[in-house]
């Protein structure tokens, strides 16, 4: 292994492994309760980072 | 809710890993083949990294106690057993023949990545059209070259092409067991004759791009 | 062992880069997010940014193909290319007015991130 180090290399497998779990895999449709949809995984994304702008929003406009 | 984590050829052996939250994983039969999946109160479950993980994990357990194993995709959950296996009663004979294909086999990955500086300057937007599509081109015609002959070493190969214009190569292979060490060395050959490039494999993986018929074919 | 011990078996000198490359295609959890912006702004412009850049690229490639096609007049290419490239400049200048990285224009896009 040259020069790379533990944690480019745990990151590097981190992004594989995560990619393989959300985006492989077989989905079963039918009677299915999908409990996190396809578009969820879009905008789950987008609500974490909403929140955190909502949360600071919040602790900007709360009283001091 | 029942949760799924992956399909297994019955009988299914279950390794001693727990699952999302903590919860208890157990195989449930189905036609045709086994389901390995956990029970949860809640009718839905966080995409959080610590719940994929979990997902990992018990999938991970699963490929090294069984022969063939089918991944499922995170966040796959059925209102109860019965559901579930109405489900699979659908897709019996497609996931059985999936089981088969996958049987004895883990997955390689393999991503090539050419060096920095690919942005294209151009002096008019006609050139730099031009220029973007000779190097999409380019870039089409390596990849071939790279994944030519890692595909002749699996049993089957998936690829994309050109994700970005650095990534010029994202691919799986499925390859059984015993052979991953020659497909190792077939790709630091490949390395190797591609000095200005940079190849990363990864694995071995279940076969998660394998788990369904389209995804075999390359 | 976590499932993402020693997956690597041919390393490269910088991961990072790769790392880079993987997180453009949107393969990197939505937790590497600003979650923790200095300003308002920030967080919205990461939000913003993403969305023109993912767009930007879509296009392109849908440009290219019809180039490839021959379906588009020589005008037509000349101006989608000088858009293109003013974008891809607009984008650099946006990027470092608001302290953002490659890596920041990132979010989990799921089944979308293999469009880009």
């Amino acid at each position: 292994m040259n020069g790379a180090s533990p944690a480019a290399q745990q990151e590097v497998t981190l992004l594989e492994l995560v990619d393989r779990v959300l985006n492989k895999g077989v989905v079963l449709t039918g009677d299915v309760t999908l409990s996190v949809a396809d578009v969820d995984l879009v905008y789950v994304g987008l609500r974490v980072l909403l929140a955190s702008v909502g949360t600071l929003e919040q602790l900007e406009s709360s009283p001091q | 809710m029942v949760y799924v984590y992956a399909f297994v050829e019955r009988p299914a052996s279950v390794p001693d890993v727990r699952g999302i939250g903590d919860a208890r994983v157990e195989a449930e039969a189905a036609p045709g083949l086994d389901v390995v999946i956990s029970r949860h109160e809640a009718p839905s479950v966080e995409a959080s990294e610590p719940a994929v993980i979990a997902h990992a994990r018990v999938v991970e357990a699963l490929a090294a106690s069984n022969e063939a194993v089918l991944p499922a995709r995170f966040g796959g959950g059925h209102a109860d057993a019965d559901g579930l296996r109405a489900a699979v009663a659908e897709r019996a004979s497609e996931l059985t023949a999936a089981l088969a294909r996958v049987r004895g086999c883990v997955e390689l990955g393999v991503r090539a990545l050419a060096p920095a500086g690919q942005e294209v300057a151009a002096a008019s937007g006609g050139a730099y059209m031009r220029a973007r599509l000779e190097q999409r081109r380019e870039a089409e015609r390596l990849a071939e070259e790279l994944h030519a002959p890692l595909a002749e070493r699996a049993r089957e190969a998936t690829r994309t092409v050109g994700a970005t214009p650095r990534l010029l190569l994202s691919a799986a292979y499925l390859v059984p067991k015993g052979e991953v060490t020659e497909f190792r060395e077939v790709v630091e050959r490949v390395q190797a004759e591609h000095a200005e490039l940079a190849i990363v494999c990864t694995g071995p993986w279940p076969a998660y791009s394998f788990a369904t018929a389209e995804a075999g074919s390359a | 062992m976590r499932p993402e011990d020693d997956k690597i078996l041919h390393g490269v000198a910088d991961l990072d880069d790769l790392a880079t490359e993987l997180d453009r295609i949107g393969t990197a959890f939505p937790t590497r997010v600003n979650a923790d912006p200095e300003r308002v702004e920030q967080g919205l412009a990461q939000l913003v940014l993403t969305l023109v850049e993912l767009l930007r690229q879509l296009m392109e490639r849908q440009a290219l193909r019809r180039m490839e096609q021959g379906t588009l007049t020589d005008e037509q290419i000349e101006r989608l290319g000088e858009t293109f490239m003013k974008l891809e400049r607009r984008m650099e200048e946006l990027k470092r007015e608001f302290g953002l990285e490659d890596r920041d224009l990132n979010l989990n896009l799921g089944p979308l991130g293999d469009l880009l």
